[in-house]
């Protein structure tokens, strides 16, 4: 128990003093135990007092025991609720450091995640303005190949009315063609007809021949009875012709001797006259025999020429035999002309036969060209065609790309507001500690050294935290950098995929090219080695007289040259038989004259020619050696001759016009394309073997030492 | 001809590149003809060309008809008119092409117009005609066995304005139907470039097959 009205305080100067109050310390105030003088006044009231005051303070020490035990208790409540209140705090402040690092860290998550959600924003942009710009390339693109592609759709289509209209014409062609084949047809029947008419007429001419040789043969056969009887005629002629040779020789001895007997009688001139007139009639008989042995040479000619008409008959009947291939080949031969000339009056443009080759050449031509530009056309149609459908595959590409950006987009776009809701936590928990901080910071202002702590505690954090917002700059940076690095790489790897693709497609497209041109030269190499030629550009020639003409020639001239001795001979027999007979064998004289005529007149031509061909040849050698001596300067000599190794050379001998004496020749030999200089009198002389040595062995040129030779001779004959 | 107009080995003239090809088909057309067996081979004389044993017919007919050939082709090809020569080999009795020796020319027309020479060694050029040579020796082990009788002769292609001298004339082009085609080699001389083709007639024996 606490007295009412506590007596005035006293300072305590002893041990046993209750000490100072201080604060909410609780102060025992008690009587002094050694009273001072003062007290003795007072002594007599102190023994009730005294009894009073210890009752009173027995009461009050106990209630101030009880009132220090429950100080005591509340203290230590006190003290509890203290040590409670400090766990709390730290706790609290543990807590609050928690949130503190759990709001730094999320709020550098939201900064990352900010700064990602722009990389991410840009990066989309990016995307999305290259996809588009891909996108609006590849319809531009597209839009060109459409218009290239309609372009040569048109192309294609003039070309197919082209060949249409090529195709037309083919037709009306072949129609003229069966046209011209009816009037070839009709042709040729008047011709059969005409041939059928001339085989008539052959065949009329055949038996006049037939007719005439049997009225030979029977003039033969009565002019071989005739011979017959004339030539036992002459037997007998003969006989009396020696006879009468033999009593002429008497007679003429007789004559002689009797010339010399001397004896003239009338009998004797008599007997002469008979013998004269014996001798005119046995000259006469001679006459006759003479006459009879030439119609012998006659009928023996007659033989001959008889064999002959035989034999000209046998061939006769033999090409008659013939006739019918020959008619047929001739129908054959006039139906090509028919045909060809048909063709002329029909083809336009054509005059001749010489301008259907060009005008063929010309078509072919034309349907060459025609199919290679058709060929062109296909083969940019079908370049067309891949381009398209590489377009195409860009297109479609581009639109993968569009639809996997726009995908990514929609990623991004739920990542951002992923990171939005984060960011939207994080920012209540931010404000959540904050409330929480500012509930702790409010229940701790009550002890301020706590509050100091925590500000330096929140500046050291703040420090750090900028210290580490500027590191986390810095790394931004670094990645925006390095971002920004590898957008330029996939952009560069891109844009090498692409030109990847292209060249892919240009090679592609070059490997098709190369097909066809290796097709094409294929072909042509074929029709190169099979001979094929354009006559408008290439003539074929050959040699007229070839080794098996020659030799055929040769026989045949040798052959002809036979036969031309032997009708020489005929003729011979037949001119004098001609001047000797008579009317026999007038009609076959006139047929024999009139072959020997033309035989004459054949080997007169053939003559002629071979003289011209002669002149020709001569003139054209002479007009080259005049023309090279009057341009070179040199009379050039060529002489053909062997080496000992039996190669055949030609030696070239050499004079220049200007020469001063015959002996100044050189002489070259020309063998197999090879032409060396020969050493002789003149080439041996000092300045000519310089000359030689210097143009020819060392210069090579021969024309070079010809030229100099010339123009030193030259000078030599004008200046001396 | 190139050896002695050239101041070096190296340096080609029309004429001696035309000289070189007319010199090389004169020897070519006699080894076809030996190994083709037209001529006997006793009609044959062995000599030194090209670095090679090369045969040369002793047949006077023949061999004036190739020196006349020889010299009307070495004209055309130094006017640039020459675009192939044919060596064709026809049946005796029948008339009926069995080989056709083709041999294509192509001629620079700048030298020809403008007279320019080529540089080129003589001795790649033999190596290049050697190797022809060769072929046309081992030609007889893939073409068919020669029978009959036979002959040859020779087509020249040229240009439509070539002046025709009086010992040529216009010839059909002997072709053969449906021929089996064998390319060799060929050889360049920087002015005249020659390629070798040999066509034949397909064997019974292969067409059976």
């Amino acid at each position: 128990m606490i007295l009412r009205t506590p007596p005035p305080k006293k300072p305590r100067s002893d041990a046993g003093g209750s000490s100072t109050p201080t604060g909410n310390q609780l102060v025992i105030f008690e009587d002094s135990p050694l009273p001072a003088p003062l007290q003795t006044t007072s002594h007599e009231h102190s023994s009730d007092q005294h009894l009073c005051t210890y009752q009173c303070r027995q009461m009050v020490k106990s209630d101030v025991l009880d009132a220090l035990s429950k100080a005591e208790k509340q203290a230590q409540e006190y003290q509890t609720m203290l040590q409670t209140l400090n766990q709390n705090y730290t706790q609290a402040d543990e807590e609050r450091k928690q949130f503190r690092d759990k709001f730094l860290y999320s709020e550098q998550e939201l900064a990352a995640a900010k700064g990602r959600e722009k990389v991410l924003q840009e990066q989309l942009l990016m995307e999305m303005d290259n996809s588009q710009e891909r996108y609006s390339k590849a319809l531009q693109s597209c839009h060109d190949l459409e218009v290239k592609l309609q372009s040569e759709m048109n192309l294609r289509s003039k070309a197919e009315s082209s060949v249409a209209t090529s195709e037309e014409k083919a037709k009306l062609l072949e129609e003229k063609l069966s046209q011209l084949s009816g009037s070839v047809e009709r042709e040729r029947k008047r011709l059969s007809n005409d041939i059928s008419h001339l085989g008539k007429e052959a065949k009329l001419s055949v038996s006049r021949i037939g007719a005439d040789l049997e009225r030979m043969q029977c003039r033969a056969q009565s002019a071989e009875t005739e011979s017959d009887l004339l030539r036992s005629q002459l037997e007998d002629l003969k006989q009396k012709f020696d006879e009468c040779l033999h009593e002429k020789t008497e007679v003429y001895k007789k004559l002689s001797s009797f010339t010399s007997e001397a004896a003239s009688t009338s009998d004797n001139n008599v007997l002469v006259k008979t013998l004269q007139e014996e001798l005119k009639r046995c000259e006469a008989e001679v006459r006759e025999a003479r006459k009879i042995k030439s119609q012998q040479l006659d009928a023996e000619l007659l033989k001959v020429k008889l064999l002959e008409e035989k034999s000209r008959r046998e061939r006769a009947e033999s090409e008659l035999s013939k006739l019918p291939e020959l008619q047929i080949s001739i129908d054959m031969l006039e139906n090509e002309l028919s045909s060809w000339k048909s063709l002329l009056n029909n083809i336009p443009g054509v005059s001749c036969p010489d301008d259907i080759v060009m005008k063929f050449s010309a078509l072919q031509k034309e349907v060459l060209d025609s199919t290679m530009k058709i060929g062109e056309a296909s083969t940019r149609f079908n370049q067309l065609e891949a381009a398209l459908d590489a377009t195409q595959l860009g297109k479609q590409n581009a639109e993968i790309e569009a639809a996997l950006a726009k995908e990514k987009f929609v990623a991004l776009k739920s990542d951002v507001k992923r990171i939005e809701a984060m960011l939207a936590l994080v920012t209540e928990e931010k404000e959540q500690l904050k409330a929480v901080v500012s509930e702790l910071r409010k229940s701790d202002s009550d002890g301020p050294v706590s509050a100091t702590t925590d500000a330096t505690l929140a500046q050291s954090f703040e420090s750090s935290l900028a210290k580490k917002e500027n590191y986390l700059k810095e790394l931004e940076q670094e990645l925006s950098q390095l971002k920004d690095v590898n957008n330029r790489q996939r952009d560069e790897i891109e844009h090498l995929n692409d030109k990847l693709v292209s060249e892919a497609r240009r090679m592609k497209s070059l490997e098709r090219d190369s097909d066809r041109l290796r097709s094409e030269i294929s072909l042509l190499e074929s029709k190169l080695g099979h001979g094929d030629f354009s006559a408008a550009n290439t003539r074929v020639l050959r040699m007229v007289n070839t080794l098996g003409v020659e030799n055929e020639a040769k026989q045949t001239i040798e052959a002809l040259q036979a036969e031309l001795q032997k009708t020489k001979e005929r003729l011979q027999a037949v001119e004098e038989l001609k001047s000797q007979s008579g009317d026999a064998g007038k009609l076959v004289d006139s047929h024999i004259t009139g072959k020997i005529a033309q035989l004459k007149e054949q080997i007169a031509t053939l003559e002629k020619r071979e003289e011209r061909y002669k002149t020709v040849f001569a003139d054209r050698i002479s007009v080259f050696r005049r023309a090279c001596c009057e341009l070179f300067g040199y009379k050039i000599v060529m002489d053909e001759h062997q080496r000992p190794n039996g190669i055949p050379a030609t030696r070239f001998t050499l004079q220049s016009i200007y020469a001063q004496s015959d002996d100044e020749k050189l002489e070259f030999d020309y063998e197999s394309g090879n032409t060396s200089i020969l050493d002789n009198q003149y080439t041996s002389q000092g300045e000519i073997a310089k000359q030689v040595e210097i143009f020819i062995r060392k210069f090579n040129s021969i024309p070079a030492f010809t030229a100099n030779l010339t123009m030193e001779s030259f000078n030599r004959r004008t200046l001396y | 001809m190139a050896s002695k107009t050239a101041a070096a080995k190296d340096i080609i003239t029309l004429h001696g590149s035309a000289a070189i090809v007319s010199e090389f088909f004169c020897y070519a057309a006699n080894s076809i003809l030996y190994n083709r067996a037209v001529y006997p081979e006793e009609s044959f004389v062995k000599v030194k060309k090209y670095g090679l044993p090369m045969l040369l017919t002793q047949d006077e007919s023949v061999k004036s008809f190739l020196s006349n050939l020889s010299s009307q082709i070495s004209e055309w090809l130094e006017a640039g008119k020459l675009q192939r020569v044919v060596l064709v080999i026809m049946s005796k009795a029948t008339g009926e092409v069995l080989e056709r020796w083709n041999f294509r020319i192509e001629t620079d027309s700048q030298v020809v117009d403008k007279g320019v020479s080529r540089e080129k060694s003589d001795k790649e050029i033999m190596r290049e005609i050697q190797a022809i040579m060769r072929q046309v020796a081992s030609s007889i082990t893939y073409l068919p066995c020669l029978d009959e009788p036979c002959v040859f002769d020779v087509l020249a292609y040229t240009d439509t304005d070539v002046a025709v001298p009086f010992t040529w004339v216009e010839s059909d082009p002997k072709l053969i139907a449906n021929p089996q085609m064998v390319k060799l080699h060929g050889f360049d001389t920087k002015i005249h470039k020659v390629d070798t083709l040999v066509s034949y007639k397909n064997d019974e024996w292969d067409e059976e097959e």
